[in-house]
């Protein structure tokens, strides 16, 4: 990657979209990311900075970009808000002690001005865990009130049961975005 | 005319004449040895010097000639002690972006995604300091070398900071880009600064009062690369629009626009003697240019993949460059014949750089490492192990035995020998 490549990723494309993955420590951001690429999935270490990963989705190159959750870097996702597409917020379903915590965090972002009017998917993530409670019942705790493109999925990173699912619907999103600029003559 | 005193510049060779003129005020003027090497037969040169040079008379010759030794013993003084991790500093709590040295070595520069600067001590590996105050990511940073007493700090927040290096002090916010910062310098004499950006443009700022000099227009798309020259006369910036632009520093003036690269431009240096500079493109080669007369004096090929860094050494008579293949080239900039082929490293090669002495190569890679190199054999000295993800930044202290190396694993390390 290099810093170099960075600064390319921060470069607005016509065919690249750029996608935030966002939500709590554990959520199971990283993991979404390199099982959509692909990679293994053993032994991922908690996320102390970024990953990236392109990923090929429909005609798009979707430019992922995974956020550590952990609470002390939480106050610098907003490094990242410029030029999002999309935004991916990942929600552990089995973990009901901490989904008030992801309500919050949540909300919070969803009244960012540089995020205003984003596509949000929610992955509602761990399905495979007996504990999991369900993506409809994940989306009643995470009172989304808010009139944006709004999708809950659920998922699992392990099995990777979801993930394709959730990122049709986000490059759907993506499309509509390009036809309506199309229709308005830019 | 009257010489007072000599003073020695080690890289590049130099001997600076200090003299007094004949109304009391003094001045000062420097003799480039750009050609010394431990070879060069020391009598022919104080000869050469001393019938060049009227401030200097035949009686001088005996101090001149060890001032010349040491020149040569400084140069030859190749340290051939392994490096060994000496620190691991773990303050930054996200990714770093660059890392510097001050001149002297004493003290090290880092930036972050954590939107602060940090000063460290290099003996002890102490924090100094934190510069806080930007809003977003801290990306391109600089000592003002040779003096060090200040620090400007270039963030992806649209703004550039001159700080006080010794107690943090904010002089100025320099406000003015539409977007991210990403390259930036002092000129020669401390007396401007120069940044680049995103939003196609770069600027000259006047340090002394923080005011806005000159808006560099004339790119078609963002700025990635900017340097001074020796002089600090001209600039040179470097886009993504494939091209790279000589700038008169006074006026603000576009003076040549040096095309010919079929993709974005990573990186671009001048050589110490001013008439030369390099560009690193991503379409696979690396471009000499004549200065003077803005045209492409030199192409050299041979990487297989996206050239990401170029550097020359401190003299201007070799360059070496870093490419997403892996490898490093390190070529004659005389003749552009390759010398050596840097093979190891097992990702891209974001940063490179030589030592001061010129002696060694340095790389950082995405597999992790950072490598030393030796310039004449191509062999790799070292492998700096130890980061736990990829490196962004690198460089070496002016006596060359010390190294930091800078990664996106959020630490920076020290390695000395």
């Amino acid at each position: 990657m290099g810093l170099l490549n960075l600064l390319r990723k921060l470069k607005k494309s016509d065919d690249e979209a750029r996608l935030l993955v966002l939500g709590l420590d554990n959520a199971g951001k990283t993991t979404i990311l390199k099982k959509l690429s692909a990679e293994d999935i053993d032994n991922i270490m908690p996320t102390q900075g970024f990953n990236i990963k392109s990923i090929q989705s429909a005609g798009f190159k979707l430019n992922v970009w995974d956020i550590g959750g952990q609470k002390t870097i939480r106050p610098y996702w907003r490094n990242y808000y410029d030029n999002t597409d999309a935004l991916v917020y990942v929600v552990d379903s089995a973990d009901r002690s901490r989904i008030d915590e992801a309500q919050e965090e949540l909300a919070s972002l969803l009244k960012e001005d540089k995020l205003a009017g984003t596509p949000v998917l929610v992955f509602a993530n761990k399905q495979d865990l007996l504990s999991a409670i369900s993506a409809s019942e994940v989306a009643d705790l995470l009172q989304i009130n808010d009139d944006r493109a709004f999708q809950i999925q659920a998922c699992s990173a392990k099995s990777g049961e979801g993930l394709s699912d959730g990122l049709e619907w986000l490059v759907e999103q993506l499309n509509d975005k390009e036809d309506g600029a199309a229709h308005e003559g830019k | 005319m009257k010489l007072k005193r000599f003073l020695l510049r080690y890289y590049p060779p130099g001997i600076v004449l200090e003299y007094e003129r004949r109304d009391g005020t003094r001045g000062s003027k420097e003799i480039d040895l750009l050609r010394l090497t431990p070879e060069t037969d020391v009598e022919v040169l104080v000869n050469q010097i001393v019938y060049e040079e009227p401030l200097i008379s035949a009686n001088r010759k005996p101090q001149l000639r060890k001032l010349i030794y040491k020149l040569m013993e400084k140069l030859d003084q190749n340290e051939n002690h392994d490096f060994y991790l000496f620190k691991i500093l773990r303050a930054h709590i996200l990714p770093l972006t660059n890392c510097a040295f001050n001149k002297a070595g004493d003290r090290f520069i880092t930036g972050s995604y954590d939107r602060t600067c940090k000063v460290w001590d290099t003996q002890t590996g102490d924090e100094q300091l934190t510069l806080e105050g930007h809003k977003n990511v801290v990306y391109a940073i600089a000592f003002n070398n040779p003096y060090g007493d200040k620090i400007i700090t270039g963030s992806f927040d649209k703004t550039c900071k001159l700080w006080n290096s010794t107690t943090g002090q904010l002089y100025h916010t320099f406000r003015g880009h539409s977007t991210e910062i990403v390259c930036l310098s002092f000129d020669p004499s401390s007396s401007i600064v120069a940044t680049g950006s995103m939003d196609n443009t770069a600027k000259l700022w006047d340090v002394e009062t923080g005011a806005e000099l000159h808006t560099l227009r004339g790119h078609s798309a963002e700025i990635v690369s900017l340097n001074f020259n020796t002089f600090g006369d001209k600039i040179i910036t470097g886009s993504f629009d494939h091209s790279v632009k000589v700038w008169d520093v006074r006026s603000g003036k576009c003076i040549h626009t040096m095309q010919g690269h079929h993709g974005e431009i990573s990186s671009t240096q001048f050589n110490y003697a001013g008439d030369l500079c390099v560009s690193g493109s991503i379409d696979r080669s690396v471009k000499l240019w004549d200065i003077a007369s803005g045209q492409c004096v030199q192409t050299l090929r041979g990487h297989n993949d996206e050239i990401l860094d170029v550097c020359f050494n401190s003299n201007g008579n070799k360059l070496v460059t870093a490419s997403a293949d892996g490898t490093s080239r390190c070529y004659n900039v005389m003749t552009g014949a390759c010398q050596a082929i840097l093979i190891g490293h097992e990702g891209e090669i974001s940063k490179v750089t030589f030592n001061p002495q010129g002696s060694k190569i340095l790389t950082a890679s995405s597999d992790k490492s950072a490598r030393v190199w030796d310039v004449e054999t191509g062999d790799c000295l070292q492998v700096l192990d130890g980061h736990t993800d990829e490196i962004f930044s690198c460089a070496f202290n002016y006596t060359g035995d010390t190294i930091i190396t800078g990664s996106k694993d959020n630490t920076c390390r020290i390695w000395k020998c």
